[in-house]
């Protein structure tokens, strides 16, 4: 085999830019993700052993449950490398395994949107110094929310209604709407100008959110003469895939049991956006009412794919040789003369005709020709990095020129 | 936040670790034939093997997990049997799975037969073979060794598994009790009465699976008993037929696999006289330090991050802590960055 080198025009590396779309449903208690259906299978009740609207990662347990078709499940030993998994706590990796202890996980990893309503969002309990008797803050109820307030401020130059605290007013005052989409739904960050959010009351839109300034502002574009039309409801942040929905005004004023565990009905409005998604809100926590609303979020992510593209030259004149047996006659002596102090191999073996005849019973003339049916790509010291296979060996005759278009994604 | 200054990582502050992470792969006999009506059975026009998924493979949620097929050596007395169906396909079928697994032997670069046993020397050789040629989404990068356990039906047609026949590779662990080759090492399947009735591939992750198992079975394939031997099968059914009557056979599969998960460890050491100081806008109110009540307090930072830098001061990655570290000139610390790959 030889090897050929490329040229340097022959290795381009470019990024693709690809943006999914992600859209999620909200009604009853249960997330519907791009419009995928509840799937049961044979032996557990969701084939992909998640919940709806959850992405499995790797989908790996398919249909599968303990019993008759028991899970997949990952296992390492406990040794001097420190590794164990991520959903272990130091203490029980330190005080629960021996070395050589077998520490074991499960599958599925699953994903999916969540929803945090934060009343008055800066709360934090207050605590007491039992010796002195002195109250100061402590730790915050929503500490999401305070883990949110530096990015909040960091993009106030985009818009103002990004700010804690600003003209628009104090957001650790606030009641918000917390929306979080997990990275793996949109990739790098979601794309600006794609989100929309859409509040449903009895199957009628009677609130979308869009931010069509590109600037994070989620803007209430319609129904057309809707209640708050034209403001803004709260803002995206793109890059970290959150959205905080503080616009309080009534989209509706049919009464709603929007609100886990409490009796009070409210009135529609973007602070009960997404009620039900994994944030406890379900039938028995309020009142049958909560079944006439029913939400849409959707919005398209960034992803960035770097990929290299090869072109591999089969000249003509070159790579006209094979080293698979069949490419010689069968039959032939191999080795010449042995002994134990010559090795000869018998230099006229003769190449095995593989012209195609157009007649029966008659071999058409003889032609050097070979089928290529794989190409290797190898780094500069020979190793073997990969071999991009093709579909069907491809016909290189001794007077052709041939360019093999290699992509890889990176 | 700019960072004012580097610290220097020798190399014995670099370590590199591996570690092997398992998987406990179940492949039960009613996936294989039964639950899905065969609906995740998929056979080719080219007939040369079966795919089983792990629901119908019409579900863009299936999974590949096997395939099934079967051959012989030319040199095995089925070869040239009256009604041989597909023969030609069942040699090319043994012949392509030897030479990619065992390679070539001799002057005359004979592809090697599989054998049942470590040695390669052209006794114990096995004619006839069924292949289960698994998947890399639950092989990973090895099947893991002395882990593998098939358990065949070796009953009547209509009761196949009255009589289980459970083939182990006990024998093999990663430090002995297999044998290196072209298609990576391979161990032997034993029954429970000792005897080696098949061979494992762990790296590629094939079975390969003598006929011996089911000798005395006369129904193999059919309720036909008498008449339809394994040794019949091979002559006069199709391979994809062959796979089929197979897979009525197999109870259980299970495995576990390997995959390995380098680190690179590194061993960052703040001195006590370093890092007592932030560039953090927020250490500073009013050009004072906001963790110090009198001038005299000693510095107080707390560490957040760690970046790590190539040898031209680009930032390569960030490590982040889990809670903030105190750290004052009383105190030195080693912040250990594991990075997976």
């Amino acid at each position: 085999m030889s090897f050929r080198k490329f040229g340097q025009n022959d290795v381009i590396v470019n990024t693709m830019r690809t943006h999914p779309k992600s859209e999620f449903f909200i009604y009853d208690g249960k997330v519907y993700y791009n419009d995928k259906p509840n799937q049961s299978g044979a032996f557990s009740s969701q084939v992909l052993n998640v919940p709806p609207g959850h992405i499995s990662l790797y989908e790996y347990n398919i249909d599968r449950a303990a019993g008759n078709n028991p899970l997949i499940y990952p296992f390492v030993t406990k040794g001097s490398s420190n590794i164990g998994f991520r959903t272990m706590t130091t203490t029980e990796y330190v005080t629960g395994f021996e070395y050589g202890d077998i520490m074991t996980g499960s599958y599925p990893f699953s994903a999916s949107i969540t929803r945090e309503y934060m009343v008055q969002a800066g709360t934090r309990s207050v605590d007491v110094n039992s010796s002195t008797g002195e109250t100061f803050a402590g730790a915050p109820t929503y500490p999401h929310f305070y883990a949110l307030k530096n990015r909040l401020n960091f993009y106030g130059t985009l818009s103002e209604h990004y700010k804690v605290s600003s003209s628009y007013g104090d957001k650790s005052l606030q009641t918000i709407n917390l929306l979080s989409v997990p990275s793996i739904f949109f990739g790098d960050k979601i794309d600006p100008g794609t989100v929309s959010l859409k509040w449903y009351l009895t199957g009628t839109l009677i609130g979308e959110l869009k931010d069509e300034k590109r600037n994070g502002e989620l803007i209430q574009t319609g129904p057309y003469g809707s209640t708050g039309s034209g403001s803004v409801g709260g803002v995206v942040l793109y890059n970290e895939g959150f959205m905080l929905l503080t616009g309080s005004w009534a989209l509706s004023d049919v009464p709603l049991h929007l609100v886990s565990g409490s009796a009070t009905a409210v009135s529609a409005s973007w602070r009960y956006f997404g009620a039900g998604a994994l944030d406890n809100v379900t039938t028995g926590s309020t009142s049958t009412t909560y079944r006439s609303a029913s939400f849409n979020m959707s919005f398209k992510g960034t992803n960035d794919i770097q990929t290299v593209t090869m072109f591999a030259h089969a000249r003509r004149g070159e790579v006209n040789y094979s080293n698979n047996p069949t490419f010689l006659q069968y039959g032939q002596t191999q080795v010449e003369n042995t002994s134990s102090i010559v090795y000869e191999e018998n230099s006229s073996r003769q190449i095995y005709n593989s012209v195609s005849s157009s007649y029966a019973g008659y071999d058409a003339d003889f032609e050097r020709q070979v089928y290529i049916s794989r190409v290797a790509i190898y780094d500069e010291n020979k190793n073997l990095l990969g071999i991009a296979t093709l579909s069907d060996p491809v016909l290189k005759k001794e007077d052709e020129d041939l360019s093999f278009k290699i992509k890889l994604d990176i | 936040m700019a960072v004012t200054t580097f610290e220097n990582l020798a190399s014995s502050d670099i370590t590199t670790t591996r570690t092997l992470l398992h998987e406990s792969i179940p492949l039960t006999g009613t996936i294989i034939s039964g639950t899905y009506s065969d609906l995740n059975i998929k056979n080719y026009t080219h007939g040369q093997f079966q795919s089983v998924y792990d629901y119908p493979y019409l579900s863009s949620s299936a999974n590949h997990i096997f395939d099934i097929s079967i051959g012989f050596d030319e040199s095995s007395p089925l070869s040239g049997a009256t009604g041989n169906l597909q023969q030609d396909k069942k040699i090319n079928m043994y012949n392509q799975f030897s030479q990619v697994l065992l390679g070539y032997t001799g002057s005359t670069n004979q592809v090697r037969k599989f054998e049942l046993d470590l040695t390669l020397d052209n006794s114990g050789v096995m004619n006839e073979s069924l292949f289960l040629n698994f998947s890399r989404l639950i092989t990973k990068d090895q099947i893991k060794k002395g882990t593998v356990s098939v358990s065949l039906g070796t009953g009547s047609w209509a009761d196949p598994f009255g009589n289980v026949k459970t083939l182990t590779d006990a024998s093999a662990s990663a430090t002995g009790g297999t044998l290196n080759t072209l298609g990576g090492d391979y161990g032997l399947l034993y029954s429970t009465d000792n005897v080696a009735r098949g061979l494992v591939f762990y790296e590629s992750g094939v079975v390969v699976l003598s006929t011996s198992s089911f000798d005395g079975v006369t129904d193999f394939y059919s309720a036909s008993a008498g008449t339809s031997s394994i040794a019949q099968m091979f002559v006069s059914s199709s391979i994809t037929a062959s796979c089929d009557a197979l897979r009525h056979r197999v109870q259980n599969i299970s495995f576990n696999n390997s995959t390995e998960i380098n680190s690179t460890i590194y061993f960052c050491r703040v001195p006590h006289n370093d890092y007592n100081h932030s560039a953090n806008p927020t250490y500073l109110s009013a050009s004072t330090i906001r963790v110090k009540s009198v001038n005299t307090d000693t510095p107080i930072a707390y560490i957040t991050t760690i970046g790590l830098y190539s040898s031209d001061n680009e930032l390569l990655a960030v490590a982040k802590l889990s809670e903030p570290l105190r750290k004052d000139p009383t105190n030195e610390l080693t912040l250990r960055v594991r990075l997976d790959y």
